[in-house]
């Protein structure tokens, strides 16, 4: 196994460069604080990493078997058309969460979990340049008759509000969402790199082991500070409590399960070879994983609570609770919850249907919106996602809009001002490199 | 080998496997540390979450082995891989799950460029000497030194 690091031209290094000094501006302080954080630790690098010695030929679809393809021209022309699509939607998501991290990433109590976050958001960066990488090496004219230069800063150019996913026109409330937002939406992450490892495009495939061994830490870097605050709720803290928490899985999954898109599709994904597993059957695995780490964190809350339990204990007392039981003075509401796969949906299958978290349906339309006051985090309910959400929701009920096409009409883009791609001034990718202000 | 060993399915780690190794490290050691591992996973997931593998039989995690590669440590400039901590759910022992992660992990330090693999076992642990014995592991003529302090 080995792995090969390359830079991007030196124009697109530099356009990269200067995104990270205004949307990640505390790099340099992760930079500084390496040693303390992650001793003994291979230091960060801002490069493309391409695995060598993978598989060479088609993984699955009508072309198994055959060799994979190095060339996007090589490619049937839908193929690359959806391989081309996929890259910038990569591209999109790595470069919006940066965006959507920084806003609250201050706002960490601890040191520590800080850090995991600004680790993790530098490896978005990462992650970002690499899919900028697979653009700018390649040869794309057969699909898009943007020059490298205008597709980078397409790219760059997008903001919370105009990226091409959901889940990344979000914007964050508080640390909460910081947290969440790894263990829930980089989940996803990891599920769509797994898939594309197998990608016809070798490119592709050689950019995911690297990206998936990060992820990995990502995850953790979500997970572990949620099992830290379950413990700290159940020993009657109250900077995050139990209550905060499931409002903030409440916003996030019904996101997270419209990435892996539209319930019905993903076969043309898997006839070309680009992933292994259909919209649905990828949706429903994340489903089960994440009731899986509901199911941990109960856990680990009830044993915080009860500390005299002994895990199988536990296990059974949980089932107990889950059913409706008192025990040890823990009731079912105490605990956390998966929201319905149809609660709060704007696209796929559920989009608009007035469901419930807990699967409940509405018929009567104000009655369904104090469920979302209810269910979501105050902050969220103040923000203009929601309120676009609601407008259509209320045009849909009322039957001046299919779901089908409000669906479509979200995300818009909603923020004045951002960069504009044909001005000059404001643009990322420059010809001549940019004087570094040292 | 029996049936029963067929079934045991070695993966790398992750971030859901906490519960499941604090769960075997209780049974094994007797005391309940969640803190402990929540923040020792994190950093072999930070560092190489492909080596590090668990053992699952009939979709629960029954063993855990982690480890890594270093060199420059100890005098030891090659590459070496580190078996640094394992457990077999005590239910489960006996069954090949412990033979089937070492095999994994140590497949792993060899993909990394790593010449050998060391581990340091206490003595008294006959169990511990007696499985890397099995696995082909020799006293080496580093030794470890202590005192207090
Ligand atoms: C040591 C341990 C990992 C073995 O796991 P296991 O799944 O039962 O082992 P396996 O079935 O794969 O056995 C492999 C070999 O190890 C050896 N072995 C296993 N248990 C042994 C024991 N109690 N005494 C001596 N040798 C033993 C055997 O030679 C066996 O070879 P065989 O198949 O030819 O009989 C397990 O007993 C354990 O977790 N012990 C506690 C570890 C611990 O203390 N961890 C915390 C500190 S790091
Ligand atoms: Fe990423
Ligand atoms: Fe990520």
């Amino acid at each position: 196994m080995s792995v090969r690091s390359t830079t991007l031209p030196k124009p697109f290094h530099q356009a990269v460069v200067r995104w990270q000094e205004t949307f990640l501006p505390d790099y340099d302080l992760l930079q500084e604080n390496w040693e303390k954080f992650f001793p003994t630790e291979r230091k960060f690098e801002l490069c493309a990493y391409r695995q060598t010695g993978m598989c060479t030929e088609i993984e699955c679809g009508e072309m198994k078997g055959k060799p994979k393809f190095n060339r996007a021209s090589d490619m049937q022309p839908e193929q690359a058309h959806h391989l081309f699509g996929a890259i910038r939607a990569q591209a999109s998501t790595e470069f919006g969460s940066i965006q959507q991290h920084r806003l609250t990433l201050a706002r960490a109590q601890e040191e520590e979990e800080q850090f995991w976050i600004l680790r993790m958001m530098a490896e978005e960066l990462r992650h970002g340049y690499q899919m900028l990488h697979l653009l700018v090496e390649d040869d794309w004219s057969s699909v898009s008759k943007e020059s490298s230069a205008d597709l980078v800063e397409g790219i760059l150019s997008m903001n919370t509000g105009s990226h091409l996913l959901g889940a990344f026109n979000v914007d964050f409330d508080s640390f909460i969402d910081n947290v969440v937002f790894c263990g829930l939406i980089d989940r996803v992450g990891k599920y769509q790199l797994a898939m594309q490892k197998v990608s016809a495009y070798q490119p592709m495939a050689e950019s995911m082991p690297e990206m998936l061994r990060e992820e990995a830490f990502h995850l953790a870097a979500g997970v572990v500070p949620m099992r830290r605050w379950v413990t700290a709720a159940a020993k009657g803290g109250t900077f995050v409590t139990m209550v905060d928490l499931q409002k903030a899985i409440n916003k996030w999954i019904p996101r997270a399960l419209e990435m892996f898109g539209d319930e019905r599709g993903g076969g043309t994904n898997v006839r070309y070879g680009l992933k292994p597993m259909k919209n649905a059957e990828a949706q429903k695995q994340y489903y089960e994983e994440v009731a899986k780490l509901v199911r941990d964190l109960n856990l680990r809350y009830l044993r915080a609570r009860a500390e005299k339990l002994s895990h199988g204990e536990s296990e059974a007392a949980l089932d107990r609770i889950l059913q409706g039981e008192v025990v040890e003075g823990v009731r079912r509401e105490d605990l956390l919850h998966m929201p319905h796969p149809e609660f709060f949906r704007r696209r796929g299958v559920p989009a608009f249907r007035m469901v419930g978290a807990e699967g409940e349906v509405f018929t009567d339309l104000a009655a369904f919106r104090q469920h979302l006051v209810r269910s979501l985090p105050d902050s969220y309910r103040a923000s203009r996602d929601f309120r676009e959400y609601q407008e259509a929701l209320t045009q849909v009920v009322e039957g001046t809009l299919q779901a089908e096409e409000a669906a479509g009409k979200m995300p818009s883009l909603r923020r004045v001002g951002g960069a504009c791609p044909c001005s000059k001034s404001v643009r990322w990718v420059v010809d001549e490199p940019a004087v570094s202000a040292a | 080998m029996t049936a029963t060993t067929t079934e045991v399915i070695i993966r790398p780690l992750d971030e859901l496997d906490i519960s499941a190794i604090v769960r075997i490290d209780e049974q094994i050691g007797g005391s309940y540390r969640p803190d402990v591992w929540e923040r020792r996973i994190g950093y072999y997931l930070r560092r190489d979450p492909e080596t590090s593998v668990v053992a699952e039989l009939d979709g629960r995690v029954v063993g855990f082995m982690l480890g890594e590669v270093r060199s420059g440590e100890f005098g030891l400039e090659e590459p070496t891989g580190w078996v640094e901590v394992l457990g077999v759910d005590p239910d489960c022992r006996g069954r090949a799950v412990g033979r089937r992660m070492g095999e994994a992990i140590l497949q792993h330090f060899k993909e990394r460029g790593a010449r050998s693999v060391r581990t340091l076992v206490d003595e008294e642990q006959t169990e511990l000497s007696g499985f890397f014995s099995s696995l082909g592991f020799e006293p080496s003529s580093v030794r470890a030194f202590v005192r207090p302090v």
